[in-house]
């Protein structure tokens, strides 16, 4: 049986490396360069293993608004709804979840001017 | 939020012509009745940035007001065997077969019984919760049990089962490893002390890969996860060898009146039989569709198919989850007016009491009538593709699918009860719950993302072009896939023009014929989408509307099947890639597809074959040094999501005009796996021009045509700007000419 790991992306993440974390605030969508490229490949690939389930967004109005959710690991549990955590745009989401992802690979939080909302 | 789940359904059959009935199985936990319209379907996709939901309300004499009760779903596979007398009139026996479970440990799993759970009287053998084998029999209150004390493992045969000896009053366990070294070894024989006599149950079914919940021989539980290949049943105390002699056989003799049972699986295989090789002829049938056409204990690698060589595929892989029938009771039927324009259609199902408002689609489908057409251009439902994609939860289960999509998971509310709710069936993205794939879809259940405020892939992007063909004013019948695998040439022959749309991705070898049969009389074929014409499949010979498909060694595919395992049980035909069967989509269509992008769309650029004077209508009134396509509801381009390209040594037509193309998409152009021989760096879309989206055009025999787009994005772009846009003009032209006689 051909099995997909969700262990299997290792590129390393060098927590100084803030310019990645910057460039991504700057175009969530992309395009990217080839190193955030690898680092987003990383953080896409594992899916949260820190958290009881990898972070999806769920339409709560089509191409308007966004609420984020826990996709548990387990078939038949239900999706988490995180109902404090709304978005009107997916470039904004896009980049609450990378924050969370960072700082959850990381260890470390973000210094104010990369913590805070897309504008 | 609209609440798109709380009522659901299925319409059966799913395609009706004019006169003839449908009937809509509804269900609902929550709500009693609900406000019912029928509907035609314009456009599916609520995407604010498009045409938004348009769906025409019909007037037609119809329930305005449904009721509504919950119906349950009941997923697992099994074989029954109808209660004889062959099965009461013996004491002691012996039973077993060989085994590949996929699941033991993960809870208990009977594989063969005779056994009431409710009652907890007859006899069982089967997986413990911690997937040790164990046999129990019990009668009067009491109960004798008897298990190995090693869980078997996972993906490897063994011989299992176990005996009976009323006179000594002993049970016994047996199981025999096939690879019995390297830590794979799980042979043993494990006796107890048992009854000397007992008094079986009565009217209780004989149950393979389950156990019967109660005496009505309706309902099943304990099911079983794995292959089960060549079961026995022999009214006589055997020791390990003879079990093993019994479930080798696979011819036996009639003198040997002991053999109360031999089921060999590799007959009657696209049936939903199971035939019983003893003089008791004891055939039993099989429930939810388990998996048939599988390698058993004793296949050696000479063939891949199971019809050079059926005795080595006497096993059925029975899944837990297996589901193709709800079997719900019908809500309301209504009879389709003989006015109706053919078309998608759908019961829409209101209602506006709870929190949120509920409105839920449940999509049918009304076919131009064969041989009575209404229009001179039809559009195909890609029913085949819609099945194969059912319920879809790649999403949900696969790793990989947020690095593919190039982005966080974006769910909609059909995908968070899919979550929950894997009793409505996955489709042939999926796997199973043990990891292997799921290779049988059917519309007898609820189909989540087919139907109008659906998840936007194949049936939703579709009715983009039935919105275009609407503005346009243009008249068109609708086909289907269904249709034309049963019919063949004879759907698509009277049309002049026959378009395929965003994804005409599964395809039978009878669908395939009819379209080049179609080609080569003269007939013209825009095919609007992208990765069309790519896995065959094979529609059950019976079941309407269920299609099989094996996903092999090559293709993009979401699960790769065992080795030997690539034949389709429905009708013996390879499956796979039709690249893999000698039939590359260039071929049909002149373009193939070649590779995905999904972190944005590109417009094409035109090339020189575009202006060829004799092309002028073509390209009339479109400006050759502006983008084709830069502008679009998928990825801001027309050409992305899924590709195709022109390639000769494929098979593209040597008279190919190669309008465009759309060749720099950048890193996130992904090449399918059939594109690279060996491995090396540079295969992404920044270094190689061989992911690309190909716009192409060639005339065929007898004045025929045409006119393939190679990209999913394309429909997705046709409204742009008021629908006053180059990809909507192109579209206009090749059509308006198509729809001409005149030879092409």
């Amino acid at each position: 049986m051909l099995v997909t790991y969700p262990e299997a992306a290792h590129w390393p993440i060098d927590p100084d490396r803030l310019d990645l974390v910057e460039e991504f605030r700057r175009q969530p969508r992309g395009p990217h360069g080839d190193e955030l490229q690898k680092l987003l490949h990383r953080l896409r690939w594992a899916g949260d293993p820190d958290q009881p389930g990898r972070y999806v967004l769920i339409v709560t109005q089509p191409g308007k608004e966004w609420m984020l959710g826990r996709l548990p690991r387990q078939r038949g549990r239900p999706i988490e709804l995180m109902r404090n955590h709304v978005f009107t745009s997916i470039a904004e989401a896009e980049w609450e979840v990378f924050k969370l992802r960072w700082e959850a690979i990381t260890g470390r939080t973000l210094p104010p001017h990369l913590s805070e909302k897309l504008a | 939020m609209t609440d798109t789940t709380s009522v659901l359904g299925y319409a059966w059959p799913m395609v009706v012509s004019p006169g003839e009935e449908v009937a809509f199985h509804l269900s609902s936990p929550s709500v009693s009745k609900a406000d019912a319209a029928l509907v035609r379907v314009r456009c599916g996709d609520p995407d604010p940035a498009g045409p938004g939901i348009r769906v025409h309300e019909m007037d037609a004499p119809f329930e305005r007001t449904v009721p509504l009760v919950h119906q349950v779903i009941r997923p697992g596979s099994c074989a029954i065997v109808a209660d004889g007398p062959a099965l009461t009139s013996f004491q002691s026996f012996t039973v077993g077969a060989f085994l590949w479970p996929t699941m033991p440990g993960d809870r208990a799993q009977t594989i063969l019984s005779r056994w009431r759970a409710d009652t907890q009287e007859g006899w069982r053998l089967g997986l413990d919760a911690e997937g040790h084998l164990e046999f129990v029999v019990a009668a009067g209150g009491r109960t004798w049990r008897t298990a190995t004390s090693a869980a078997l493992l996972s993906r490897e045969w063994v011989l299992a089962g176990a005996r009976w000896d009323a006179d000594a009053g002993r049970l016994a366990v047996m199981v025999r490893s096939a690879d019995a070294q390297a830590g794979r070894d799980r042979s043993e024989s494990v006796e107890a002390d048992g009854p000397t006599g007992l008094e079986w149950p009565a009217a209780v079914p004989l149950v393979i890969a389950a156990h019967a919940s109660d005496g009505g021989g309706d309902l099943f539980d304990g099911f079983y996860d794995g292959k089960i290949d060549r079961p026995r049943l022999h009214a006589s105390v055997q020791p390990i060898d003879g079990l093993h002699r019994l479930c080798e056989s696979v011819t036996f003799p009639m003198a040997d009146a002991r053999l109360v049972a031999a089921w060999d699986f590799s007959r009657e295989m696209a049936s939903e039989r199971v035939i019983d090789l003893s003089a008791h002829h004891l055939h039993g049938r099989l429930r939810q569709m388990p998996t048939r056409g599988m390698t058993g204990a004793n296949w050696d690698g000479s063939t891949d198919r199971w019809t050079d060589c059926p005795e080595q595929y006497g096993a059925i892989h029975f899944h837990s989850d297996d589901m193709a029938d709800a079997e719900w009771e019908p809500t309301v039927r209504f009879t389709v007016p003989q006015e109706w324009r053919s078309g998608f259609y759908a019961l829409r199902l209101r209602t506006d009491g709870g929190d949120e408002p509920v409105e839920s689609f449940v999509a049918f489908f009304v076919r131009a009538e064969l041989g009575k057409p209404r229009s001179n251009l039809a559009f195909v439902a890609s029913t085949g593709t819609f099945l194969a994609y059912a319920n879809s939860a790649l999403r949900l289960d696969q790793v990989h699918a947020e690095a593919m999509l190039e982005g966080v998971l974006t769910l909609s509310r059909d995908d968070v009860y899919i979550q929950e709710h894997r009793e409505v069936g996955l489709s042939t993205y999926d796997t199973h719950a043990d990891g292997s794939g799921w290779s049988i879809s059917s519309a007898r259940r609820p189909i989540l993302n087919m139907r109008p405020r659906g998840n936007v892939f194949n049936y939703g992007n579709d009715t983009h072009f039935i919105d275009w063909l609407e503005e346009m004013g243009q008249d068109y019948d609708v086909i289907t896939d269904d249709d034309i695998h049963r019919h063949g040439v004879q759907v698509l022959a009277p049309y002049t023009c026959v378009v395929t749309g965003s994804h005409p991705e599964y395809i039978s070898r009878e669908v395939w014929d009819a379209f080049d049969a179609y080609q080569r009389s003269g007939g013209r074929h825009m095919y609007l989408g992208g990765n069309g014409f790519y896995w065959r499949i094979a529609y059950h010979p019976t079941v309407p509307h269920t299609i099989e498909m094996r996903r092999g060694m090559t293709g993009l595919r979401t699960w790769e099947g065992e080795a030997g395992e690539t034949a389709l049980a429905f009708t013996g035909e390879p499956s796979s890639t039709w690249r893999s069967n000698g039939r590359p989509p260039q071929r049909l269509v002149g373009v193939g597809f070649d590779g995905q992008v999904f972190t944005h769309s590109s417009p094409y650029r035109w090339l020189d074959g575009a202006k060829d004077p004799s092309l002028s209508w073509l390209t009339k009134g479109i400006d050759l040094a502006t983008p084709l396509g830069d502008f679009g509801l998928r990825g801001n381009g027309a050409a992305g999501v899924e590709i195709d390209r022109v390639d000769f040594s494929l098979g593209s037509p040597p008279g190919t005009v190669w309008l465009a193309t759309a060749d720099r998409l950048g890193y996130g152009g992904t090449p399918a796996p059939e594109e690279i021989r060996t491995l090396h760096r540079g295969v992404m879309g920044d270094q190689n021009a061989q992911v690309r989206a190909d716009l192409v055009y060639f005339p065929t025999a007898n004045g025929g045509a045409v006119f393939s787009t190679g990209s999913i994005a394309w429909v997705c772009a046709l409204s742009h700007a008021g629908y006053r846009n180059n990809v909507s003009q192109l579209t206009a032209n090749v059509l308006k000419r198509f729809l001409d006689p005149t030879p092409l």
